[in-house]
C-alpha cells in the first residue's frame, strides 16, 4: 500500500516537469487579432492554425486582446516580469524600452540568414540587437479616391503646392479634401512626420539625435503649413470632432477625398463591403525647395512579434515561429498589408501601389511616438492635435515640447 | 457590573466580528496598492528599472504642468457642477415621483434608472451617435430642420463646448442612481406627515422644500460625497469620448494618470496624481462627515 | 401590507388633477430624453457596413442578422457564460455581506475608533483602478491567485465593499433607534437583531447591490483584463472587449451588435429585478 502511495506520488511530482512529459513544448503567445478568419485578421488566423499542424510537438496558445489591451496587459506583465513566451509587437522604442529592462530574448544570430526588408529587420532590433520579426510593414502616404479625382478631372498631386490645389478645387466642389480623425490625437501624425520631412529633410533624425531642438525652422514651418490648411477648411468644419472611424467611413462614403494614414488600410479600403469607392495610395507630394523626397518615406512595423525571455529555454521553438512567420507561405494569405518577406505577391491592386512606393523608398523613419522614449509619447501627440486649433501659436508649443523632449533626453548640444 | 461589562465585551466581539471580513479584504488586496502608490509617488519609475528616489520632484512637476492643472481643474468643476445640477434634478424627479404616485411611477423610475445600468462603452458610443459631426443624430436633425446654427456646433471639437458635451453624457447616464436612491429615502417617510400636510392645505412646494428636504438631507451628503470622489476618479466617459481633447479640454486626472503610467511609462508621476485623487477624495469625505457630526440622531 | 394610501383610493388616474398631469408629461418627456438615444444603435444594427456609412439614422431597406451572427461567433458567449456567472456570484457572496455587516456597525455604534476603521475601509473607494493594477497583481500573485477567478471576483470585492457600506450605513442610520431597542427588550442578541429585524428592513440597499454588484462584476473589463491570462478563463465582457479592440469603432453595425449582445443580459436581469426594486422599497416604506 505504502509502496504504491509512494509510486503514485512520485509519478505525480515528475508530471508537471514534463512541459516536456508528452514531449510538447509550450508557446504562449499575446496577439492584437481574433482568430476569426475574418479578412483584417485572415494572417494571423493561418499562422496559428498551419505552425500547429506543422509542428505537432509544440504546443502553441494565442490570447488575442486587441488595442488597447494588448499593450496595456503587456506593461503590466514586464513590469512583474511575468510575460508570455511571444508578443506581439511594433518594435521600435516601446521594444527597446523592454529590451533595456531585460525583459527581450536577443535572437540576432538565429534571425540573421533570414531574409527580410531591411526596414522592417531594423524596426524589430535596439541598438544592435534583433528581437523579433516584422512580416508586414505599414508605410503613410495619400489614399486618394481615383473616383472623384477623374470625376473632376484632377490629377493626383506629386507636389505640395498641386496638393493645395487639389485641395481648394475640392472644397469649392463641396468635398473635404482631407480626412483625417483628429480627435483620437494620433491619427494628425503622419501628415506632420511628412511635412516636417519635406521642409527640413531630416530635421527629426537631428533633433531625435539632440543635435536640433524641436522648435527650429522645419518643425515650425510644417505646422504652420498645417494650421493653414486646417483653416482653409482642408480638413472640414469640424476636424477635431471626427475620429478615426469616422475619417475612414468619410472616405469610404466618397465625403472626403484624400486621407494620409497607413497602409494597413489598403485591406479595408479595398473591402467591397466597406466602401464602393474606387480608392489609391500614392506617395505623399514633394515640397519645392524643399530638403525632403518622395522617396523619404514614413513607416513602422505593421504586424510584428518578439520573443521575451521567459522563452530562453525554449529558444528553438521561439525561433521556429518567428521564421514561420516570415515565411512566404504565412505572408501570402494576408489580404492587405504589405509585406517584407521577399516575393510575396501584393493581394490587391492598392497594395500593390503602396509596395511600389514602399520599394523605392530610400529613407524610413519610423512613427515618432514609437521612435522616442515613451515619456513624450502622449505630448507629442497632444502638441501636434494643438495645431488644429485656430489660435495656438505652433512655435509656443512646439517650444514648450522642446522643453520636455530636453528633461527627458537632454538638451541639444 | 459584572453583566456591564459582560455586555460591553460582547458588544465589542460583535463589532470586531462584524467589521472583519470587511476590513480583511480591503487590508489583502488595497492597501499594499495604497502604500505602493504613495511609495512609488516620490521615486522616478518606469515601472521595469530601478525606482529612483526622487523626493517630491513629481509633486513639483505637476504643480506645473498645465494638463495636470487642467484636468484638476476639470475634475473639481466636474465635482461641483455635479452636486450642483444632478442632485436637485434627481430630488425633483424622486420627489415628483414619490409625491405624484400612480401607475406610471413605477416604469418612469426604472428608465431613469437604465441609463446607469449600462456599460461605459455603450454610453459612449451613444454619446457619439448623437453629438458626433456628420452623422450625430443632432447633426442630422438640425440639417433637416435647417438650424445652421446648431449645425456649426462642434461638439466634441470645441475645446469651450467638448467639456459640456461629455458632462451632459455623463448626466443622463449617471443621474439615474440619485433618483432611485433618494426615492427609496423618500419612501420611508410615514405617509401620516404626508397626510397631514395635506389637510393642512401645505402646497407641494412647501412640503417639498420643508418637510421631505431636511428628512432626506443626510443621504444628499452621501450623494454628495460619491458624486465627488466620483468626479476626482473619472476615466471612462470622458477618455472614450474624446481621450481627454481636444488638447486637454476633457482630461481629468484619471486619465492624466493613466497617461503617466501606461503609454509614458512614468510611473512616478502617476503615482503622484493617484495620491492627489486620493488625499483630495479623503479630505472631502471627512469633511463632509464631520459636518454633520452634531445630528448624530438616529433618525438622520 | 397597506400600500400608499392615497393611491388605492384613487378611482381616476390622476388624483391630484392638473399640477399632476402637468408634472407627469414633463417627467415622461424626460423619460424619452433617456430612451430615444438608447434606440439609435437599433436603427442600423439590422443594416449592410455601406448601407449605414451611406444613411445611419434611414429605417433600413432589409433587416440583415449578419452583424449579430458575426459577433455572436467571434465572442464565444457559451465559453464565457460560467465563467462570468461565477465572477458575479462570487463577486455578490464577498461584497454584500462583508458590507452590510459592516455598515450596520458604523451606523449603529458611532465612536472614535469605529469613525477610523470607517475611513480606512472608505480609503478602498477613493483610489482609482488604474493606479492600482500593477501592485494589485503583483499581491495577487503572491497568492497565486493570478488566472483564477477566485482571483478576479475577491478583488473587485475589495473594490465594491467601500461603496456599499457606504450606502449600508446610510439607511441603517435612517432606521428608527426605537426598533433596536424593542429588539433589545424582546431580549434579542445583537446579532439576532441584526438578521431578524435590520437586514429585511435594510431590503432596498440589499436590492440595489444585488443588481448593482451582479452588473459590476459582469461589465468589467480592466481588471478581468489584467488577472486573466488562459482564454478558457475569459469572462463575456472580456470576449466582447476582444472583439471590440480586434475591430474598433470602423464598423459601427458590427461594433453595436456586439456590445449590444454583451449588454442584454444585464438589460434582461434589471428588467426583471427592479420589480423586486420596487417590491422592496414598498416594503420599507411600510414599517409604520
Amino acid at each position: 500500500m505504502r509502496r504504491s502511495l509512494q509510486l503514485l506520488l512520485a509519478v505525480l511530482c515528475l508530471a508537471p516537469i514534463g512541459a516536456r512529459a508528452d514531449g510538447k513544448v509550450k508557446l504562449t503567445v499575446w496577439g492584437r487579432d481574433l482568430l476569426d478568419g475574418a479578412p483584417d485578421h485572415a494572417y494571423v488566423t493561418a499562422l496559428v492554425k498551419n505552425f500547429k499542424a506543422k509542428n505537432p510537438d509544440i504546443e502553441l496558445e494565442y490570447v488575442s486582446l486587441g488595442d488597447p489591451g494588448l499593450s496595456d496587459k503587456t506593461k503590466i506583465a514586464m513590469a512583474n516580469d511575468t510575460a508570455p513566451d511571444l508578443v506581439q509587437s511594433w518594435g521600435g522604442s516601446v521594444m527597446g524600452g523592454y529590451a533595456d529592462a531585460g525583459r527581450l530574448l536577443d535572437v540576432t544570430a538565429d534571425l540573421a540568414s533570414v531574409p527580410t526588408s531591411a526596414a522592417a529587420r531594423l524596426a524589430m532590433s535596439w541598438k544592435g540587437k534583433t528581437y523579433g520579426v516584422a512580416p508586414f510593414f505599414a508605410i503613410a502616404g495619400i489614399f486618394a479616391n481615383e473616383g472623384i479625382f477623374k470625376k473632376f478631372d484632377l490629377k493626383v498631386p506629386t507636389t505640395i503646392d498641386e496638393l493645395e490645389k487639389v485641395a481648394d478645387t475640392l472644397k469649392a466642389k463641396g468635398i473635404q479634401p482631407f480626412a483625417c480623425g483628429a480627435k483620437d490625437k494620433w491619427p494628425p501624425l503622419a501628415m506632420y512626420m511628412y511635412l516636417v520631412n519635406r521642409f527640413g529633410g531630416d530635421a527629426f533624425s537631428q533633433a531625435q539625435g539632440r543635435k536640433a531642438r524641436f522648435d527650429s525652422d522645419p518643425f515650425v514651418q510644417a505646422a504652420q503649413k498645417y494650421q493653414d490648411w486646417v483653416k482653409k477648411g482642408y480638413f472640414g468644419p469640424k476636424p477635431l470632432g471626427e475620429g478615426y472611424g469616422d475619417a475612414q467611413q468619410q472616405m469610404a462614403t466618397g465625403k472626403a477625398a484624400m486621407h494620409i494614414t497607413g497602409s494597413w488600410m489598403c485591406g479595408q479600403y479595398s473591402n467591397p463591403k466597406f466602401t464602393d469607392q474606387t480608392l489609391g495610395f500614392y506617395a505623399f507630394p514633394e515640397l519645392k525647395g524643399g530638403k525632403g523626397k518622395a522617396t523619404d518615406l514614413a513607416g513602422m512595423t505593421d504586424i510584428g512579434f518578439v520573443v521575451t525571455k521567459k522563452a530562453e529555454a525554449k529558444k528553438e521553438a521561439a525561433v521556429r515561429f518567428l521564421k514561420y512567420a516570415l515565411s512566404s507561405e504565412a505572408a501570402a494569405v494576408e489580404p492587405g498589408r504589405i509585406s517584407s518577406v521577399p516575393g510575396v505577391k501584393a493581394p490587391s491592386r492598392m497594395t500593390g501601389q503602396a509596395a511600389d512606393v514602399f520599394g523605392k523608398a530610400q529613407t524610413v523613419q519610423f512613427w515618432w511616438d514609437q521612435d522616442l522614449p515613451p515619456a513624450v509619447t502622449s505630448p507629442l501627440n497632444d502638441t501636434i492635435q494643438t495645431f488644429f486649433l485656430a489660435n495656438t501659436t505652433v512655435k509656443a508649443s512646439l517650444t514648450k515640447f522642446e522643453a520636455l523632449v530636453e528633461e527627458n533626453m537632454g538638451a541639444v548640444k | 457590573m459584572k453583566t456591564r461589562t459582560k455586555t460591553k465585551l460582547r458588544r465589542a466581539a460583535f463589532v470586531i466580528a462584524f467589521l472583519l471580513p470587511a476590513f480583511a479584504f480591503l487590508a489583502v488586496f488595497l492597501y499594499y496598492p495604497i502604500e505602493e502608490t504613495f511609495r512609488l509617488s516620490v521615486m522616478k519609475s518606469s515601472g521595469l528599472g530601478k525606482d529612483v528616489f526622487v523626493g517630491l520632484r513629481n509633486y513639483a512637476k505637476l504643480l506645473q504642468d498645465d494638463d495636470f492643472k487642467a484636468g484638476l481643474w476639470h475634475v473639481l468643476t466636474w465635482a461641483f457642477w455635479s452636486i450642483v445640477i444632478q442632485i436637485p434634478l434627481a430630488f425633483t424627479i424622486a420627489f415628483s415621483l414619490t409625491f405624484y404616485k400612480n401607475k406610471l411611477t413605477g416604469p418612469l423610475r426604472a428608465i431613469y434608472y437604465l441609463a446607469n445600468v449600462l456599460p461605459s462603452a455603450i454610453t459612449a458610443m451613444i454619446g457619439m451617435l448623437v453629438f458626433s459631426p456628420g452623422y450625430g443624430i443632432i447633426n442630422r436633425l438640425a440639417e433637416a430642420f435647417h438650424l445652421t446654427w446648431v449645425t456649426e456646433i462642434d461638439f466634441f471639437g470645441n475645446p469651450s463646448i467638448a467639456f459640456w458635451t461629455v458632462f451632459a453624457v455623463a448626466t443622463w447616464a449617471y443621474t439615474g442612481f440619485p433618483i432611485i436612491y433618494l426615492m427609496a429615502r423618500m419612501e420611508q417617510i410615514p405617509t401620516e406627515i404626508r397626510d397631514a400636510a395635506e389637510l393642512e392645505g401645505v402646497s407641494g412646494w412647501k412640503y417639498a422644500r420643508f418637510i421631505v428636504l431636511p428628512m432626506v438631507a443626510y443621504p444628499i451628503r452621501i450623494l454628495a460625497v460619491l458624486c465627488t470622489v466620483g468626479s476626482l476618479k473619472l476615466f471612462d466617459l470622458p477618455y472614450l469620448l474624446t481621450k481627454g481633447g481636444p488638447g486637454n479640454a476633457t482630461t481629468t486626472l484619471g486619465i492624466i494618470l493613466y497617461q503617466q503610467g501606461f503609454i509614458n511609462w512614468q510611473y512616478g508621476i502617476a503615482a503622484a496624481i493617484g495620491v492627489v485623487i486620493f488625499v483630495l477624495s479623503l479630505g472631502f469625505t471627512v469633511l463632509q462627515f464631520s459636518a454633520s457630526a452634531g445630528k448624530d440622531s438616529y433618525e438622520g | 401590507m397597506k400600500a400608499d394610501r392615497t393611491s388605492f383610493r384613487a378611482p381616476r388616474f390622476f388624483r391630484h388633477g392638473v399640477s399632476e398631469m402637468l408634472v407627469t408629461a414633463v417627467l415622461i418627456g424626460l423619460a424619452l430624453l433617456i430612451v430615444l438615444p438608447m434606440v439609435l444603435p437599433w436603427l442600423f444594427v439590422f443594416k449592410t457596413q455601406l448601407e449605414y456609412a451611406y444613411g445611419p439614422w434611414s429605417l433600413p431597406k432589409h433587416l440583415i442578422v449578419d452583424n449579430f451572427v458575426e459577433a455572436w461567433e467571434s465572442i464565444q458567449i457559451g465559453q464565457g457564460l460560467i465563467n462570468t456567472f461565477i465572477v458575479c456570484l462570487g463577486a455578490i457572496v464577498c461584497t454584500i455581506p462583508p458590507a452590510a455587516m459592516a455598515g450596520y456597525v458604523f451606523a449603529r455604534f458611532k465612536n472614535r475608533y469605529t469613525e477610523i476603521i470607517f475611513y480606512a475601509v472608505m480609503a478602498g473607494y477613493f483610489v482609482p483602478v488604474q493606479m492600482v493594477l500593477v501592485p494589485l497583481y503583483k499581491m495577487s500573485s503572491k497568492l497565486h491567485l493570478i488566472d483564477t477567478l477566485p482571483g478576479l471576483f475577491l478583488p473587485m470585492a475589495a473594490f465594491g465593499i467601500p461603496f456599499w457600506v457606504l450606502i449600508y450605513r446610510s439607511f441603517f442610520r435612517s432606521l428608527p433607534a426605537d426598533l433596536v431597542d424593542a429588539a433589545r427588550i424582546d431580549g434579542a442578541g445583537e446579532v439576532r437583531t441584526f438578521l431578524s429585524v435590520m437586514l429585511p428592513l435594510a431590503a432596498p440597499a440589499t436590492i440595489l447591490a444585488l443588481i448593482l454588484v451582479f452588473i459590476g462584476a459582469w461589465s468589467d473589463y480592466l481588471l478581468s483584463l489584467v488577472l486573466l491570462n488562459d482564454q478558457s478563463k475569459f469572462t463575456i465582457q472580456l470576449r466582447v472587449s476582444q472583439f471590440l479592440n480586434a475591430y474598433g469603432t470602423d464598423r459601427m453595425p458590427r461594433y453595436a451588435a456586439a456590445l449590444l449582445i454583451s449588454s442584454a443580459p444585464t438589460i434582461l436581469l434589471y428588467c426583471v429585478g427592479y420589480r423586486w426594486i420596487i417590491r422592496g422599497t414598498l416594503a420599507g416604506a411600510l414599517k409604520e
